[in-house]
């Protein structure tokens, strides 16, 4: 150990006076000669003779410096520093290379970098709470549906809280929009209603006051509120006296008693204004804390150290059982399940994401393919070089040493200028990404991004780099030097090289076109897909009433039937109802129902549809179609009998081959659960969970029987938006000034917004395919023109034996065929392989669309053939006197 | 990428520099070649030049120390001597090439006899 420290340490020093050791060597070998010249003198040679002599005993002197240079130096830096140079000095005489080498890289390296940074934001940092890998989702689930994760109804989450073992605390959170008044203009807020141990649980300090205690959960406690730091600061002015006074929610006075960091977001990450309420004071989700039916309360709980995920289940099977055997109606068939809070958030992104990665990672492959392609052009020109060199007395190592350099300073330029292109695709991607992309962590090209890149700016030219390396090393001085520098002399293994690179470039490039393609059949599939409804002119907006104030359903319905009489009363504005919830854009409400007279056969039986209320107008406003029965009109009201209206989905489900048209159905949403209403029509399915998700049974309800706290309204007119927006504003202000009108939108916009996520990754891997096929192209393009350099002698020789111009056209094309069908014959197994991880992206298409796969290979067969044409009719056009000189 | 056999090689010909300089006292490069031909009655073909990479590596584990003077014939030349670590190490290395070729003696000597 000692010795090697030592040696290192000189030969530090040596390489800080690397010139004076050399100047000294220099003289200590010249006084050696001299003496050795001497000698010979004494033995009676001539003077010249003796320095001959002396010079061929002594050996090599360029050699012996050399030697003595890297003993003096560090062994790998000094002479990597003599290469860069030189390579600098290369790459400076061949900007044309150079600047497509770099640029081809960087584009690789810069997607690369830009879609990991994504990728470690939102999969891989953790979450920005303390301990985050302790936090878990805890969801109760029905076994047949074990996609989707539900909530919890009061009494069991206080169950679970009371029975658990396994976490330090559980908190259950549910989400609610409140009028705020008294600051300026009456403006909602959005408000988390949630179990006191909230931020104990996240182990989070506030900025001023305190956080929840367990008696502000209890009834009957006063009303507190939290506050987070930004909506302080933009809504209250940052009112340093803010803590103990009052604020008005609904109507309600609330006492401030904290204000939590705007690095806090719970439960929506990228919420930063915002306020925390205890559940006991919601005025809608309060009233629910003693029903045991219901899941609308998301849970999180911190996992104790040291218990195991397995332990963790078992003990909520355990909790689910006993759950199912005391209370059968609300439980029987629900298991409780529990995920990591990030897996949460990042849901359906994950795989996604991962699909993008793995195709910018195939871009940077044809990236370096393209690169070493070209290197392996340069090393033929460069043979005559490199066996100089040889001669000289360089080593196999030594050059292949010097190579690599060569492509490390390649590596290193392409690196930098792509991770100036990552720094700007991020900027990019931020403003491209839908808000649905759970942004966990700011998306940035941070140190770790940083080192991402330049690990892979390394890799990437060790890639290109060893494969010319490799074969210049191999080659034969004595043939290189007596070739003469002509090029005509490619040995058989480089080309094959070279034609192996380009085939490959092309079966890459196939796993992505197909990839992109697939993703755009489906995306255009999803797009035009039916959804049951039509929202063409239909415009909506929010009005939610403080229920402190409106809090019985009459008033509500008053309210609603106020509005929509003076709304249609204004001019193109008859179409106009009210409905909760709209579909897409506002989610979906699932309910469980009973058929009167058929109970269910078995307990696991669940009998859900997704609910909706509705006014009379609603369905026309829609354009959703009546199959049988009659819609609703204006004398379903409260006191008349209760009716619904379900969807063709149910009826076929549950009253195959029967009208169901006078039947009966037991369900209900608050506040009045479980009446049972008489079937009196059947509407057209509608698609009101996404796009993507088959219509399934659905049950509507007149709006003046089951009316909310507020008017979501759609309204279908000729008029502009903004006239429309104008004129529903005026009515509600003539109502009651304080309630506020939100979220006016266009319909077909949310429509479309709810299918951003497919549109930015079916656009992502859209580009990533046309620069894989572009950069495909290329490489042919050089592996084609370059063989035709090769051929000019050969093609001269043809065309003055009397080969037409077709039949040579014919041959450089047909050479250009032959790769890329020997491209697609290794890309359908790769495609094969790779398509069925985009599986579950896919919508209303099979992995295997034979379609997709006929295009993209016709596609690329026609890029190729384009690459190749080039040089093709420059091979047509070669005049055989001049070919013929042609080295 | 070193070969074992080149260590080999290296490593005798350090030691052999090595103990011509205990064995001789101060000498310059040319000396020490001059030298290593006699001893070895010429068998040792070696290029002159290649005793300077022993001596780099010598003087890098300061087994040996250098210094300019004057050669026998008034010419400026750099002489080098052996240090007391340097003679220390030469102890062990002998010792240690005995033991070596002592083995490898005995090794060959069963091969012959079979």
């Amino acid at each position: 150990m000692w010795k090697r420290l030592r040696s290192i340490y000189s030969r530090i020093v040596g390489t800080i006076s690397g010139r004076q050791l050399d100047q000294d060597f220099k003289q200590e070998l010249e006084s050696h000669l001299v003496m050795l010249a001497d000698e010979n003198i004494r033995r009676g040679m001539t003077p010249d003779e003796a320095e001959r002599a002396a010079r061929i005993r002594l050996g090599g002197l360029a050699q012996l410096k050399e030697t003595n240079r890297e003993l003096h130096g560090l062994p790998i830096i000094e002479p990597f520093f003599q290469d860069a140079r030189y390579a600098l000095r290369m790459l400076r005489k061949n900007p044309g290379f150079t600047a497509v080498a770099v640029l081809t890289l960087a584009l690789g390296i810069g997607a690369n970098t830009a879609i990991f940074s994504v990728v470690y934001a939102v999969l891989l940092k953790p979450l920005p709470y303390a301990n985050a890998g302790q936090l878990f989702f805890v969801f109760q689930q029905l076994p047949q549906d074990a996609k989707s994760g539900t909530g919890w109804s009061y009494p069991n989450f206080a169950e679970l809280r009371e029975q658990n073992h396994i976490f330090s605390e559980v908190v259950g959170v549910q989400n609610h929009q409140l009028t705020l008044t008294g600051q300026g203009e009456p403006s909602v807020v959005n408000t988390s209603v949630v179990t006191p141990e909230l931020f104990s649980l996240f182990e989070e300090k506030p900025l001023a006051g305190r956080i929840f205690f367990t008696d502000d959960g209890k009834r009957g406690a006063p009303a507190v509120v939290i506050l987070s730091e930004n909506l302080w600061r933009n809504t209250f002015g940052a009112d340093p006296k803010i803590i103990g006074s009052s604020i008005y929610l609904d109507q309600r006075a609330f006492t401030v008693v904290g204000v939590m960091p705007a690095k806090f977001r719970f439960p929506v990450l990228t919420e930063s204004e915002q306020l925390w309420i205890p559940l006991v004071q919601d005025p809608l989700f309060g009233s629910w804390m003693n029903r045991r039916a219901g899941h609308w309360l998301g849970v999180t709980g911190r996992l104790k150290p040291g218990v195991s995920l397995k332990q963790a289940q078992a003990e909520l099977d355990t909790i689910s059982a006993g759950l199912a055997k005391e209370f059968p109606a609300e439980n029987a068939g629900w298991t409780i399940r529990i995920m990591p809070l990030q897996d949460r958030f990042v849901s359906d992104i994950r795989s996604a994401l991962l699909v993008l990665l793995g195709a910018v990672g195939l871009v940077l492959l044809i990236a370096c393919a393209n690169i070493a392609n070209l290197l392996l052009t340069r090393a033929v020109s460069r043979s005559k070089e490199i066996a100089v060199r040889t001669a000289l007395g360089a080593g196999r190592g030594r050059i292949i040493r010097q190579l690599l350099s060569e492509t490390a300073v390649l590596g290193l330029l392409g690196g930098a200028v792509g991770i100036a292109l990552a720094y700007w695709g991020v900027q990019a991607l931020s403003s491209l990404m839908p808000a649905t992309v759970p942004q966990v962590n700011a998306i940035r090209v941070d140190n770790l991004v940083l080192a991402f890149a330049l690990v892979l700016s390394a890799l990437a030219s060790a890639a290109f780099g060893l494969v010319p390396a490799a074969f210049a090393s191999k080659s034969n001085i004595q043939m290189s030097l007596r070739e003469g520098g002509s090029r005509s002399g490619e040995s058989a293994n480089r080309r094959r090289a070279r034609r192996f690179l380009a085939a490959a470039e092309i079966a890459l490039a196939m796993v992505l076109l197909v990839a992109a393609g697939l993703l755009m059949r489906s995306f255009s599939k999803l797009t035009s897909v039916g959804p049951g409804f039509d929202t063409q002119q239909v415009v909506k907006a929010d009005i939610s009433l403080p229920q402190f104030q409106y809090s019985t359903p009459p008033q509500w319905t008053a309210f609603s039937d106020e509005l929509l009489a003076r709304i249609q009363a204004q001019p193109g504005m008859k179409d106009s109802a009210v409905v909760t919830p709209r579909p897409i854009a506002d989610g979906f409400i699932n309910l469980g129902f009973d058929i009167v007279g058929h109970p269910p056969t078995s307990q696991a039986e669940s009998r859900t549809a997704d609910y909706a209320s509705v006014s009379p107008d609603y369905f026309r406003v829609m354009g959703i179609p009546l199959l049988s029965g009659r819609f609703f009109n204006r004398q379903d009201i409260p006191s008349a009998p209760p009716v619904t209206l379900i969807s063709k989905a149910l009826a076929q489900r549950y009253f195959p081959n029967q009208d169901p048209v006078g039947k009966r159905l037991t369900f209900g949403f608050p506040p009045a659960p479980g009446i049972a209403r008489e079937i009196v029509g059947v509407a057209g399915d509608v698609r009101d969970v996404s796009l993507g998700q088959d219509p399934g049974p659905m049950m509507y309800v007149p709006y003046a029987q089951a009316p909310f706290w507020g008017a979501n309204l759609v309204v279908k007119s000729t008029l502009s938006p903004s006239a429309v927006a104008t004129a529903i504003r005026h009515e509600v202000q003539k109502i009651d000034k304080d309630v506020p009108v939100t979220d006016v939108a266009k319909m077909p916009d949310l429509i479309d917004a709810s299918v951003s996520q497919q549109r930015f990754r079916t656009f992502l891997l859209g580009l990533f395919a046309a620069m894989a096929l572009a950069l495909a192209g290329i490489g042919i393009f050089g592996v084609i023109s370059y063989s035709v350099s090769c051929r000019t002698n050969e093609i001269g020789i043809r065309v003055a034996l009397g080969a037409s111009r077709r039949a040579i056209l014919g041959m450089i094309l047909r050479e250009t065929l032959v790769l890329a069908l020997a491209g697609l014959a290794i890309g359908v197994p790769c495609v094969l392989a790779a398509a069925h991880l985009l599986g579950h992206l896919l919508f209303g298409i099979s992995v295997n669309d034979p379609i997709t796969l006929a295009v993209v290979g016709f596609i690329l067969a026609a890029v190729a053939a384009l690459a190749g044409f080039l040089p093709a009719r420059r091979a047509m056009l070669v005049d055989p006197m001049i070919a013929l000189r042609h080295e | 990428m070193g070969s074992s056999k080149s260590d080999i090689l290296q490593g005798t010909l350090d030691l052999m520099v090595l103990k011509t300089l205990e064995a001789m006292g101060p000498l310059h490069g040319y000396g020490i070649a001059r030298r290593l031909e006699q001893i070895s009655d010429q068998l040792l073909a070696i290029n002159q030049g290649t005793i300077y990479a022993s001596l780099v590596r010598l003087l890098q584990q300061r087994w040996i120390s250098a210094e300019w003077g004057a050669s026998e014939n008034n010419r400026k030349a750099k002489f080098y001597s052996i240090t007391k670590t340097g003679r220390k190490q030469l102890a062990a290395e002998e010792e240690n090439w005995e033991k070596i070729s002592g083995v490898i003696g005995r090794i060959l000597g069963l091969a012959a006899r079979r």
